[in-house]
C-alpha cells in the first residue's frame, strides 16, 4: 500500500500495531545471526510445527536480537494484558512446555530473562501488561542494569521484516515530519545542536558534515552508508541493520532530503548476507509503500537506495578508500583533501556515516537535541553500542549513555570474569585500539579519554582480558591483523608494520632482545604519526599501550624466557609446566612413571624440585587450573602423583642408592664459598643446586633444625615432619653443610659473610607478623597465627581455652584453626570476604569445615573484649558487603554499621606476614617501600655486590613453591657469577622415553584417601594419605601430554 | 588570483591559492624531500618524506597534497621529522633487495641520494629479501621488482600522461606488486606504447633500459610539466 497522506499512513500504523499487539498470544524468536548460530532456527521450526498441530491460536514471528548474546536463544512471549517475556536459552525440547505455560496463561519461570510492562521505542512507548513480578524487569537484569536502549530501539522487540510493524512505533515519522517541515536547514541545526558525532570512531560533529555537503553546489551529490563493519569481535552495525534495517533507511532518507542527495548508497560487507537480505527486503518494501523512489510520502521528493557488498577488506572501511571499491577501483586510501564533500563518488560531492549515525537521526528530529544532548557526556552526546566480549560473564551488545566509565562495562553489566580470575585489561576499538589496564577502568568512555589514554572509541569493540591473556600475544595477534589489512600504498604501513610484527614473534618466541622493544616504540610511533590512512595511523595503539602498561609481560618474554599466561606456545612445554613456579617436567614425570621407572621418575622430579615429597602435599597446585583435561572430566592429579614417586623413594631401602645416584651427578668441586642465609623452602632449593653445580655450600638459619616455615609453621598432620628430614637429609648427603641457631645480623654480620663467602644469596621468610590495629590486641589470649603455629610445632605449651576465635582467611587462618581443634578447642574463624575469595587451598577449608571449624563470612573484626583480669572474653566484628572488585578480582568487603560479638577465650590473628628486614637495613642493602629487599626481577641481584635475595623476603609472604622458585633461579645466576660460565644446565640430564601420544582413558581423577574427620582431630596424625602405587599409575595414563606437539613419521 | 600569506620556517612567503605547500617551498628554495612526487603527475602521497609540521595541527600533513591556507606555520625540518624520515628510508632500504653496488642506477638513483641528503647510514632492520623476478619480457626496457619502492609513478606517468594505463599496483600491503596490464609478462603487453616514459620516471634502477652495466643508467630528463600543460592536467 503505497503512502501519501496522513490518513493512509495512520491505517498502516494501526495495521502495525494489530501484528505487534495482536488479540491473542504473540511469539517472537530472535532470528539474527547471533540468534540462529546459536540454535534459534531450530526453536522456531519446533514453534512453528507444534503450534500448527495443537492448533495453539497463537502469532508466531521473527525478531532480532535484544543484545543479551550469552543466553541465546531468545523468545519473546507476549499474552494479552501481560508483560512481554524473554526467554532464554531456549531449545526445541523447551517448546512442549512453553505452549502449554501459554495455555494456562503462563510462561516457564525457569526460562524467564526478563518482563518488559513498556517499552520505550523512544519514537512511541508501547504498553503491555502488568504483573508477574516474580520475573525481573529487563533492567533489573544486570546486564541491562545502566543501558539506555536508543539505537537498538526496536531491536529484538520488531519484526525487522515487516515494514507495518516498523511504522507502528511511530518509524518513518521523523521522514514525514522533515518533508512536510521544508526546512533542511533546521534540520542541521538540530543537528549541530544534538552534538552528535560520527559513530564510526573519529567522532566528527555529524552536523558539521551535513552542512558541507549541503552547501556543495553539484548537479548530483550522493550519500553513503558505511557498513563494511570489519573489526574482530564486533558486529554492532550487523545487529542492528539485521534487527532493524528501516530505521537505517529512515535516517537515510531524511539525509538525502536535507543533504540534497537523490541517490544513497549502502555498503554492506558481504560476510553478513542475513543483513544483506533484510536489508534488499526493506528497500523493497520501502519503496512499495511509497517512502523510497518519486515522491515519498506525496510530498514531491525523490530518493532511492542502492546495495553495495563490499568484498571483504577491512581498509575499505576508510572513506575514501570505500569509494574507489564503489567506482570499481582498487580498496586503496587517497589524501585528504579533497574532502568526499568537496570530491567523492563519481568526483561528485559525497557524505559517508556509519550505520549507527544514521540510527539516530529519526530519534534526534523527533525528540528534538536538547533531549538527545542531555544523554551521555558533554562533549560526547548520546549513546553507543558496544559488543562486550571476551573473559566477561555477560557477553553481548551493550548500549550505553557516552561517559560512562569502563568498570561499569566490565564489572556491572559483564559481571567480571566469572571464574574467579581477575581481569588485566580491556581492549576497546577493535584491532587499532589500545589495551586499557585495569588500574585505568575509571575511564568515561568516550572520543576524548578514549584518544587520551592511546586507545580509540574505534566501532565500539570492547575484548575483556584476564590474567590468561598474554598481553604480548594480544599485540602481535593485532598487528598481524592490521600487516595483513594494510593496502601497501604508503611505506610506514606497508613495510614498518611488517617489521613490528616480525619483532613481536620473536618476542613471542623468546628471541627478541630487550633493544628490539625500544626500535618496536620507536617504530610504533613513526607508523602513527606518518601514516597516510586512519588503519595505520592506529594500528600500532595495541602495541604502543601494550609497551608502556604491560612492559613487564614483555620483559618476561625476553629476559625470562617465559609467557606468564601460558599462551605463546614456544615458551611454554605444557600449560601445566608453565603454571608451574619450579616449571617441573609434570608430562616427563608422569610418563616415566606410566612405563614403570620410578627411580628415573624420582630423578625426573628431584632435579626439577628439590622438595618434592613435601611440595606433593603442601603445593597451591596451579597445575591443576591450567591443566586442559579440565575440559574433559577433571585435571590430572599431579601434585598427588609427584608425592607418591617421592615417598616410594624416600621411604624406601632405595634411599641409599637414590643418594649416591644424585651426588655422581655433581660437578667437579669449583672451589668456590656460596652461603644460604635462611633455612627455609627457598634456602634449601638454592643451597640443593649450588651444591650439585659443585660449590661448597653453606646454609645458616636461627632455628636449630632447616626446613623454615616447613617444619616451624605448617602443621605436622599436614607434613609430617620426618618428610622433610629425609628431603633435608638428601641435601645434606650432597655435601651441603647446615649450621643452626645463628642469626645473621645479631651473630653474624653481613660483613663477616662477605669476607667469608664469594657468594651469599638471602632467603629469610616472613616472621614477623602483620598486626592489625584493633582495640584489644594487648589482652592476653590474643596469638598471632606465625608464633602459635611454631610453638605447637617445637611442642611448646599453648593454652587456649574452650574457644577460639581465627581471623583471616589465609593457610595460616586454616592451618592455625585445625590445629586449635586438634587441642581440644571450639574454633570459628572470621573472614571479611567470601568463602571462594579466601587464599587458602579449597581442599583445606573443606578439610577444616568437616573437622568442625565454623565459618563466618563477610565479617571484619571491630574489637577484643576484656575481662578485669585482661583476658580476652569476647570479640566484636562488623558485618561487611562486597563492593567494588580490585586488582585481585575480587569484590572489596565494606563495613557496615551492623555489629556482632562472639565470646571466646583467645584469638588467632592469621592477617598476613611481614619480612623481619631490621638486619637489612643495616648491611646497606635497598629496601623496597613495601619492606622487601629490591632485587632485579631477573638476576636476582640486590644493591650490593655479591649478595642476592629471594623468596617472600623480596616478595611478601606467599607460598612453597613460588618461593622455592627463586632459589632455583638463584642458583643458576650465583654459579654465573661465581664461575663466568652459564653451567646450570649441565646439572640435568635426558631422559629417554615415550613422546606419542597416548591412549585415550576415561577413568576419573584419584583422590587421596584421608583420615575420617573424627579420627584425626584426635590427634596430629597426617591427614591426607598418599595414593597407592596402582592409583598413581592409573592417574598417570589420565594424561592428554600436551607436551607433543607434532608427531614424526615412524 | 587569489593570494595566501603564510610562514615556512619562520619565514614569511606569499603563495597563490590552490598551491600545494610543496610547490609553494619549492618556488621559495626550501627543500622538502619526496620520492613518489613528481610535478605534472597527480599526488599520491604514498612516500611520507614531505610529511611538515604545521602549527595546531595535531597531525603531520604531506606537503605534496596539502594546499596552502591563509596564516599556516610551516615547519619543513625539526629533529623528529629528520629521524621520521631516516626511518622512513631505512623501511625502504629493507623492504626489498636495494644493493647498490650491483645496480644499473648507481650514482643516479634518487634513493641512493636520498640517503645520502637525509643522513641515513646504516639500516637497523633486518632485511626482508623477498624472492622476487626480474620481468625482462620487453625488448626494450627491463623491470627489477627487487628495486621498486612502489611509488607508482610509473603508474602516474603512463596513465596520465601517455594514456595507456599499462602499469598498477596488485596485492596489498607488503605483497604489493607491480604489474603490467593485468599481471602478464611486460613484453606481452597490448596497451603498451613502449615510449619509455615510465622509465624516465623511476626514481630507481627498478624500470631501466636494457644493456646497461652498473651505474650506467642515467634516466634521461622528461619535462612532464610541460606535457601535462599541454593536456591541460596540471591545476
Amino acid at each position: 500500500m503505497r503512502i501519501e497522506d496522513f490518513s493512509t499512513f495512520n491505517q498502516v500504523k494501526e495495521s502495525g500495531l494489530a501484528r505487534l499487539q495482536p488479540a491473542r498470544p504473540r511469539l517472537a524468536v530472535g532470528m539474527g545471526t547471533c540468534g540462529s548460530g546459536n540454535g534459534a532456527e531450530r526453536v522456531y521450526l519446533a514453534l512453528r510445527e507444534q503450534i500448527d498441530q495443537r492448533g495453539v491460536d497463537a502469532d508466531l514471528r521473527r525478531t532480532g536480537c535484544f543484545g543479551f548474546c550469552a543466553q541465546e536463544p531468545l523468545v519473546n512471549v507476549w499474552i494479552p494484558g501481560r508483560p512481554l517475556v524473554i526467554l532464554k536459552r531456549v531449545d526445541p525440547r523447551d517448546v512442549p512446555r512453553i505452549l502449554d505455560a501459554l495455555l494456562n496463561d503462563d510462561v516457564p519461570r525457569d526460562l524467564a530473562l526478563c518482563r518488559i510492562e513498556d517499552w520505550d521505542h523512544i519514537t512511541s512507548r508501547l504498553q503491555y501488561g502488568r504483573g508477574w513480578n516474580d520475573i525481573p524487569l529487563w533492567n533489573e537484569v544486570p546486564f541491562f542494569k545502566g543501558q539506555k536502549k536508543l539505537v537498538l530501539r526496536d531491536c529484538g522487540i520488531i519484526d525487522p521484516e515487516e515494514i507495518e510493524e516498523y511504522i507502528a512505533i511511530g518509524g518513518y515519522q521523523a521522514l514525514y515530519k522533515v518533508l512536510i517541515d521544508a526546512n533542511p536547514d533546521a534540520v542541521i541545526e538540530q543537528l549541530k545542536a544534538s552534538k552528535l558525532r560520527g559513530r564510526g570512531g573519529a567522532g566528527y560533529l555529524t552536523g558539521t558534515k551535513w552542512e558541507f555537503l549541503k552547501r556543495a553546489a553539484a548537479d548530483r551529490k550522493y550519500i553513503i552508508c558505511n557498513a563494511d563493519e570489519g573489526d574482530p569481535g564486533a558486529y554492532m552495525n550487523r545487529n542492528e541493520i539485521e534487527s532493524d534495517p528501516h530505521a537505517l533507511i529512515e535516517g537515510m532518507a531524511i539525509g538525502g532530503y536535507v543533504m540534497g542527495a537523490a541517490e544513497g548508497i549502502l555498503y554492506v560487507r558481504a560476510e553478513y548476507p542475513l543483513a544483506v537480505r533484510r536489508l534488499h527486503r526493506a528497500i523493497e518494501q520501502a519503496r512499495e509503500y511509497g517512502l523510497l523512489g518519486r515522491n515519498i510520502l506525496g510530498r514531491g521528493f525523490d530518493f532511492d537506495l542502492h546495495l553495495v557488498e563490499g568484498a571483504g577488506a577491512f581498509v575499505c572501511g576508510e572513506e575514501t578508500a570505500l569509494i574507489a571499491s564503489l567506482e570499481g577501483r582498487a580498496g586503496r586510501p587517497r589524501p585528504r583533501p579533497p574532502f568526499p564533500a568537496q570530491q567523492g563518488l563519481w568526483g561528485k560531492p559525497t557524505n559517508i556515516n556509519n550505520v549507527e549515525t544514521w540510527y539516530n537521526v529519526p530519534v534526534i528530529v523527533l525528540r528534538g537535541p536538547a533531549w538527545f544532548s542531555e544523554i551521555g557526556s558533554p562533549k560526547s552526546a548520546g549513546t553507543k553500542v558496544f559488543s562486550l566480549v571476551g573473559k566477561v560473564r555477560n557477553t553481548g551488545l551493550v548500549e550505553m549513555p557516552l561517559g560512562t566509565p569502563l568498570k561499569t562495562f566490565v564489572y556491572d553489566v559483564g559481571e567480571g570474569t566469572g571464574n574467579g580470575k581477575a581481569v588485566k585489561a580491556v581492549q576497546t576499538g577493535g584491532p587499532s585500539g589500545g589495551c586499557i589496564p585495569q588500574e585505568m577502568f575509571d575511564t568515561p568512555v568516550d572520543y576524548e579519554s578514549l584518544a587520551q589514554i592511546g586507545s580509540i572509541m574505534g566501532s565500539g569493540g570492547m575484548v575483556v582480558m584476564d590474567e590468561d591473556n598474554c598481553m604480548v600475544d594480544v599485540a602481535r595477534y593485532f598487528i598481524e591483523f592490521t600487516h595483513s589489512e594494510s593496502c601497501g600504498k604508503c611505506v610506514p604501513c606497508r613495510v614498518g608494520l611488517e617489521h613490528a610484527l616480525r619483532i613481536l614473534n620473536n618476542v613471542s618466541q623468546g628471541a627478541a632482545a630487550t633493544t628490539d622493544l625500544e626500535m618496536l616504540d620507536e617504530l610504533g610511533r613513526m607508523i602513527r604519526d606518518t601514516s597516510l590512512c586512519g588503519l595505520g595511523q592506529t594500528a600500532p595503539n595495541p602495541v604502543l599501550t601494550t609497551l608502556r602498561h604491560f612492559m613487564e609481560e614483555y620483559t618476561d618474554h625476553i629476559r625470562g624466557h617465559r609467557c606468564p599466561a601460558g599462551v605463546c606456545e614456544h615458551l611454554a612445554l605444557s600449560p601445566c609446566e608453565n603454571s608451574c613456579p619450579l616449571h617441573m617436567n609434570i608430562p616427563r614425570f608422569l610418563q616415566l612413571l606410566k612405563e614403570e621407572r620410578l627411580e628415573d621418575a624420582f630423578e625426573s622430579v628431584i632435579l626439577d624440585n628439590p622438595l618434592p615429597a613435601s611440595t606433593g602435599r603442601v603445593c597451591q597446585h596451579p597445575c591443576d587450573n591450567r591443566c586442559r583435561r579440565v575440559s574433559l572430566d577433571q585435571a590430572v592429579n599431579m601434585r598427588d602423583v609427584h608425592r607418591h614417586i617421592a615417598d616410594s623413594i624416600l621411604f624406601s631401602d632405595g634411599f641409599d642408592a637414590m643418594a649416591e645416584r644424585l651426588v655422581a651427578r655433581r660437578l667437579e668441586p669449583t672451589g668456590k664459598r656460596a652461603a644460604v642465609v635462611g633455612a627455609g623452602p627457598t634456602g634449601l632449593t638454592c643451597a640443593f643446586y649450588l651444591a650439585l653445580l659443585g660449590h661448597d655450600v653453606t646454609v645458616y638459619d636461627s632455628n636449630p633444625l632447616p626446613g623454615g616455615m616447613l617444619r616451624y609453621a605448617l602443621p605436622e598432620y599436614r607434613l609430617p615432619k620426618q618428610v622433610l628430614d629425609r628431603e633435608v637429609e638428601l641435601i645434606r648427603r650432597l655435601g651441603v653443610n647446615f649450621v643452626g641457631n645463628v642469626r645473621v645480623g645479631d651473630d653474624l654480620s653481613l660483613n663477616q659473610l662477605d669476607d667469608q663467602f664469594d657468594s651469599v644469596f638471602i632467603s629469610i621468610g616472613t616472621w614477623k607478623e602483620a598486626w592489625v590495629y584493633l582495640a584489644g590486641t594487648e589482652l592476653k589470649g590474643v596469638i598471632p597465627a606465625l608464633p602459635f603455629l611454631e610453638a605447637v610445632a617445637r611442642d611448646s605449651h599453648v593454652a587456649l581455652g574452650r574457644r577460639v576465635i581465627v581471623i583471616g582467611g589465609g593457610n595460616a587462618a586454616i592451618d592455625s584453626a585445625r590445629t586449635a581443634l586438634r587441642m581440644g578447642s571450639e574454633v570459628t574463624v572470621v573472614y571479611r570476604r567470601e568463602r571462594r575469595d579466601m587464599p587458602a587451598i579449597p581442599e583445606e577449608i573443606a578439610a577444616a569445615e568437616a573437622e568442625g571449624v565454623r565459618f563466618v563470612f563477610l565479617a571484619a573484626p571491630h574489637r577484643i573484649l576484656g575481662d578485669p583480669q585482661g583476658n580476652v572474653k569476647a570479640i566484636e566484628v562488623v558485618k561487611t558487603e562486597l563492593g567494588e572488585f580490585d586488582r585481585s578480582g575480587r569484590r572489596t568487603p565494606i563495613l557496615t554499621d551492623e555489629i556482632y560479638r562472639f565470646e571466646c577465650d583467645s584469638v588467632v590473628l592469621a592477617v598476613g606476614e611481614r619480612v623481619d628486614l631490621d638486619f637489612a637495613k643495616a648491611s646497606g642493602l635497598k629496601i623496597k617501600e613495601s619492606g622487601t629487599i629490591e632485587i632485579d626481577r631477573y638476576t636476582m641481584e640486590t644493591s650490593r655486590r655479591k649478595f642476592y635475595a629471594g623468596g617472600d623476603v623480596v616478595t611478601g609472604a606467599s607460598n612453597v613453591s613460588n618461593a622455592m622458585a627463586y632459589g632455583k633461579q638463584a642458583a643458576a645466576v650465583i654459579d654465573q657469577f661465581l664461575t663466568g660460565e652459564r653451567r646450570f644446565d649441565r646439572i640435568f640430564r635426558a631422559f629417554n622415553y615415550s613422546k606419542l601420544p597416548p591412549e585415550p582413558v576415561d577413568t576419573p581423577r584419584h583422590h587421596l584417601a584421608e583420615l575420617p574427620p573424627q579420627a584425626r582431630v584426635r590427634g596430629f596424625e597426617e591427614v591426607m594419605l598418599g595414593l597407592s602405587r596402582a592409583d598413581a599409575v592409573a592417574e598417570t595414563h589420565r594424561c592428554l601430554r600436551c607436551d607433543i606437539k607434532e608427531v614424526s613419521p615412524v | 588570483m587569489d593570494r595566501v600569506n603564510l610562514k615556512i620556517n619562520g619565514q614569511p612567503i606569499q603563495a597563490r591559492a590552490g598551491q600545494s605547500l610543496l610547490a609553494v617551498a619549492r618556488d621559495n628554495g626550501i627543500d622538502i624531500p619526496t620520492l613518489c612526487h613528481l610535478d605534472g603527475l597527480s599526488g599520491v602521497g604514498a612516500c611520507r618524506l614531505c610529511l611538515v609540521e604545521v602549527a595546531g595541527v595535531g597531525r603531520l600533513l604531506p606537503a605534496c597534497t596539502t594546499p596552502v591556507q591563509h596564516d599556516m606555520d610551516v615547519r619543513t625540518d625539526s629533529p623528529r621529522l629528520a629521524r621520521y624520515r631516516r626511518m622512513i628510508l631505512e623501511l625502504l632500504f629493507s623492504e626489498r633487495n636495494h644493493v647498490c653496488a650491483v645496480c644499473v642506477s648507481n650514482g643516479h638513483c634518487d634513493l641512493q641520494a636520498m640517503a645520502q641528503s637525509q643522513g641515513m647510514t646504516h639500516v637497523r632492520f633486518p632485511y626482508l629479501y623477498p624472492p622476487l623476478k626480474v620481468d625482462a619480457s620487453h625488448r626494450r626496457y627491463v623491470l627489477d621488482h627487487n628495486r621498486c619502492i612502489l611509488c607508482t609513478r610509473c603508474v602516474r606517468v603512463c596513465a596520465e600522461v601517455e594514456g595507456a594505463h599499462m602499469w598498477d599496483v596488485m596485492s596489498r600491503g607488503v605483497h604489493s606488486r607491480l604489474v603490467a596490464e593485468l599481471n602478464q609478462p611486460w613484453g606481452d603487453s597490448q596497451v603498451c606504447t613502449s615510449c619509455g616514459k615510465c622509465v624516465a620516471v623511476c626514481p630507481t634502477g627498478a624500470l631501466a633500459e636494457k644493456g646497461r652495466a652498473v651505474g650506467e643508467m642515467q634516466k634521461p630528463p622528461l619535462h612532464l610539466t610541460d606535457l601535462a600543460l599541454l593536456r591541460g592536467g596540471l591545476s
